[in-house]
């Protein structure tokens, strides 16, 4: 599909729209080379597209200040939670004004009674549960990376407990949203259930701030478990490793965590973080919560299935600081894999299959990246059916990195294919847009009008998450 | 009357059995579960095949004729009324499972199957599906989509929309769309999400996938009686405040027993101001340590008897009661009004002592039945439409207590949906912001608003007229919006 090309805006509007800020924010908006060139990117490729301003606002109502600014002058804003982004959600391809939330940092409430909590939309997630320690009630949703729970709802993040807890999609209750002509509104709310009006949270979760900006989110906290414990198990291939998950879901085992990582990238964590008694052989970890004595049921029947399939003995974390350690390396891999060849960038893929096509999928993945000889070690959450291939390559040479593009889209395609989807917790940012048509066909057009109601101008985040939903600035006239 | 031209087209479209016209084959689709509200559509079309409906919608589309969908009519909120000048379209005929995967957990199944059919067809893999709305046993998946159905047991396993993986459905212009798919996430905008609960508005749907749950090896439920209304409600709060999530948490007032307990015999304590039912479900060991701690806190929050159920039978007795509720009421009382508010569950004791006070006031007869756990109520206002000035004072009484519920944090409807039953209310929960992106989003789907018109969501005029009609502390509300 052919996306057509927008003017930058215009340079005399960005001028005023700077000098504006400027004058009304003070210090807290810069236009310094550093911080913009940090500001253009997030944590996946290295390749950055800087915005003409970063503004650090601290209220719903600045952010709306700011929004109502952009929308009179057409010029692009890119909302910003830590820059944690794989899939180059942030970088501003059309310049324009970057509204970091990392001062919009306070949990406003805690409902202990009602399991929620509202926070702004710069918290970020180890600061919720640090903020909730007293409460007994904690907050699960874990991507690895210390996100803002702004840009997690945005990107509708999930993590290697999304087989127990669900994903954002399930945990965020309501939001308050500046939309694109600068009005704050609320969607959703405490009540645990609401069939009033269009699920406009939801709609929100996951558009990776092209309908408006996420300024505060309501989220749905759950008790601590009684009782917890971490368990390894490494398999001689990948088959039985995946046939286990396979397994273990069908039966109905509640696991909070179950993640796989292959051979490969098991080597990359026993190197990157010191791993001792471990082989490098696809691996399994599990995570159990419960009661005692449910814990311990759920331990034996996930150890005896294991056993079937081939898996080495349990070795167990019941501490807290060995499972600490353990989730430590995992949440690592990313960093670990690209320890395995320094000086190599990666593409990291995210592709989701049903449970039953988990192991297909894997195994032909696993096949081709063997055959093509590139350095690709896969992780997975795979008890939901999440899988992601880091493909490396030396960002120096074109045919390298075109080599390892190449091999992302056909993991993303062969998902698809699969009844999957590209894209499990990443979200679609700027380097999925072909795959999403793969995957929705003529929805796309739909989500495509959907953004023009919504946002008639294109000035939130534009050029990300639906291809072509970009007119010239010149038709989109009010 | 139907534009002769456009029943030419339907009538090439479909058998003649498919297209009832005649005001006698049309009357038993003039209302829904709601039936306050009536009228006769214009024709009412019964297609099986996909490609039939998408005909019809074409044809609408072309003629901008309305279109309302219908499932099995059970709904509460005037969702299936039909447009006089449109067609109803039901989809009683999509009634097949179309297939069930045990290992993804997932069933394929047309709109027109009855939510309990799905379970009775999974059951032969130890699954079923969990959402399980009282009327279970009529009424549709599609419904339930298109309302967002919850049911006793959502509290644990979600609502519908976290039930689902896809649905397929043909948009006003009679393109197929699919939103969703097999996985667990799926790429770009929510739309399966906005689908769900959108009463009709966006798209007539024509497949569904749903997720299947594993049976739990045991479910165990405790009836606790309590002396004082409030107290159960401080009890909920407890169970809940302790980090457990029930497998269904429920309650119900004494007028709510007595009626049920005439007609279902389930052995509920007649004496008591309020029962309690809490069910746990898992293994066995979970269950029974969680049984346990529930015990407790019941206990502690002043329960005045306590029964744990032993067997399955004895379980599905206690349940038989609360699912006969609505029944059960409707034999002790000519009609009734069937309210469905959601609050924060902290809230419930104050909202309680209201209802009780208004019903004092309006000399009107409110049962209670409440998904406690999740915070959503359903009072059950008694009346006698033949009473003169009975149904105004009904609907009255209803509106002070959707009003209360929005004013602690609640919203107007928990899974009943808006329809038409609650649009003034929606004007009181949403500001004008929020409606005109829910129009925005309209227009992106059905331009020429034909589907399920005058539904859901309100028009600005209509929110301004009534503003205009209750006009509190001289403050009115949209005051940008032009009046008449």
């Amino acid at each position: 599909m052919k996306t057509p090309i927008r003017a930058q805006p215009a340079a005399d509007a960005v001028a005023a729209v700077i000098g504006t800020l400027a004058r009304d924010f003070g210090d807290r908006a810069q236009t310094g080379n550093a911080i913009r060139e940090q500001h253009g990117h997030g944590e996946g490729l290295a390749d950055a597209a800087l915005p003409d301003v970063v503004v650090f606002p601290q209220s719903n109502e600045e952010v709306a200040g700011i929004v109502r600014l952009c929308h009179a002058a057409r010029v692009p804003v890119i909302a910003f939670g830590v820059g944690t982004s794989l899939e180059g959600h942030v970088a501003a391809l059309y310049g324009g004004v970057c509204i970091d939330t990392s001062q919009m940092n306070r949990v406003l409430e805690v409902n202990t009674a009602d399991l929620d909590c509202r926070v702004q939309a710069g918290v970020t997630r180890e600061q919720v549960n640090a903020e909730l320690k007293d409460t007994g009630l904690f907050f699960p949703i874990d991507p690895g990376a210390n996100a803002s729970i702004g840009g997690m709802a945005s990107t509708r993040a999930s993590g290697t407990n999304a087989v127990r807890y669900g994903t954002m999609r399930e945990n965020v209750l309501g939001l308050t949203v500046v939309t694109a002509d600068g009005r704050i509104i609320r969607t959703g709310g405490r009540a645990r259930k609401s069939s009033a009006g269009y699920d406009l949270t939801r709609l929100f979760v996951g558009a990776e701030g092209t309908l408006g900006v996420i300024t505060e989110v309501q989220l749905r906290l759950y008790g601590l478990p009684e009782a917890v414990s971490a368990a390894v198990c490494q398999f001689p291939d990948l088959r039985n490793a995946v046939d286990t998950v396979i397994n273990a879901m069908q039966m109905g085992i509640p696991v909070a965590r179950i993640e796989l990582l292959d051979a490969l990238q098991m080597r990359a964590c026993i190197e990157y973080s010191k791993l001792d008694g471990y082989a490098s052989l696809p691996t399994l970890l599990f995570e159990f919560h419960g009661s005692e004595a449910g814990v311990r049921e759920q331990a034996q029947m996930m150890e005896a299935i294991s056993k079937e399939h081939g898996g080495s003995a349990f070795q167990w974390a019941t501490q807290p600081e060995d499972r600490s350690r353990l989730w430590k390396s995992r949440h690592n891999a990313y960093y670990a894999a690209l320890a395995l060849a320094p000086g190599k960038q990666a593409f990291a893929t995210d592709a989701c299959v049903p449970i039953s096509r988990l192991a297909d999928c894997l195994l032909e993945t696993r096949a081709e990246l063997d055959r093509e000889g590139v350095l690709a070690p896969i992780v997975g959450h795979v008890g939901d059916g999440n899988f992601h291939v880091v493909v490396l390559f030396d960002p120096a040479s074109a045919a390298e990195r075109a080599k390892a593009e190449d091999i992302a889209r056909r993991v993303s395609l062969r998902a698809i294919a699969m009844g999957g989807t590209c894209t499990g917790e990443h979200g679609i940012g700027l380097h999925k847009l072909e795959a999403l048509v793969a995957e929705h066909g003529e929805a796309v057009d739909l989500m495509r009008t959907i953004k023009r109601a919504l946002d008639p101008l294109d000035i939130m985040n534009p050029g990300k998450t639906v291809p072509g939903a970009r007119q010239p600035i010149a038709d989109s006239a009010c | 009357m139907l534009d002769s031209n456009v029943h030419a087209q339907l009538a090439a479209i479909l058998p003649p059995a498919a297209l009832l016209v005649a005001p006698e084959q049309t009357r038993p689709y003039e209302c829904d579960g709601l039936t306050l509200f009536r009228a006769l559509p214009a024709a009412v079309v019964l297609p099986e095949t996909e490609a039939q409906v998408v005909a019809i919608l074409k044809a609408c589309h072309a003629a901008r004729i309305p279109v309302v969908a219908r499932g099995a009519g059970t709904g509460l909120s005037g969702g299936a009324l039909p447009d006089p000048a449109g067609i109803v379209l039901s989809l009683a005929k999509f009634k097949r499972i179309v297939s069930i995967d045990a290992l993804a957990r997932t069933a394929v199944v047309q709109p027109g199957v009855r939510n309990l059919a799905i379970s009775e067809a999974a059951a032969a893999y130890g699954l079923y599906y969990a959402p399980d709305p009282s009327s279970q046993i009529a009424c549709t998946i599609g419904g339930n989509v298109a309302e967002n159905a919850g049911g006793v047991h959502c509290l644990k396993y979600g609502l519908t929309v976290h039930n689902l993986r896809r649905v397929r459905g043909v948009l006003i212009t009679g393109e197929i769309v699919e939103f969703g798919g097999d996985a667990l996430d799926n790429a770009g905008y929510d739309l399966l999400a906005l689908m769900t609960g959108s009463e009709g508005l966006l798209a007539v749907m024509t497949e569904i996938t749903v997720k299947l749950t594993p049976k739990p090896q045991l479910a165990q439920v405790v009836l606790a009686a309590f002396d004082d209304v409030e107290k159960a409600g401080a009890a909920v709060a407890a169970i809940i405040g302790a980090g457990i999530i029930p497998a269904g948490l429920e309650m119900m007032d004494q007028p709510a027993t007595r009626a049920v307990e005439q007609f279902v015999h389930a052995d509920y304590p007649l004496d008591a101001a309020a029962v309690l039912l809490v069910e746990s479900d898992g293994t066995p060991e979970e269950v029974g340590a969680e049984i346990e701690e529930i015990r407790r806190l019941l206990t502690e929050a002043g329960a005045t008897g306590l029964r744990v159920s032993k067997d399955e039978a004895q379980r599905l007795l206690l349940w038989s009661g609360r699912k006969a509720a609505f029944p059960a009421v409707g034999r002790i009382s000519p009609d009734y009004y069937c309210m469905d508010g959601t609050i924060p569950r902290k809230a419930l004791p104050r909202v309680l002592r209201a209802i009780a006070q208004w019903s004092r006031e309006f000399e009107l007869r409110c049962a209670n039945v409440f998904h406690a756990g999740d915070g959503n109520l359903h009072p059950l206002i008694l009346f006698d439409a033949n009473k003169p000035g009975e149904s105004e004072k009904t609907v009255a009484f209803g509106d002070r207590i959707l009003e209360l519920c929005i004013e602690v944090g609640g919203t107007v409807t928990g899974e009943h949906g808006v329809g038409v039953e609650k649009l003034n209310s929606m004007c009181v929960q949403f500001a004008p912001e929020e409606l005109a992106r829910f129009h925005g989003i309209k227009e992106a789907f059905d331009a020429y608003r034909l589907l399920n018109p005058g539904k859901a969501v309100p028009t600005l005029h209509r929110c301004a007229e009534m503003g205009r009609m209750r006009v509190h502390h001289g403050a009115l509300p949209h005051p940008d919006l032009p009046r008449f």
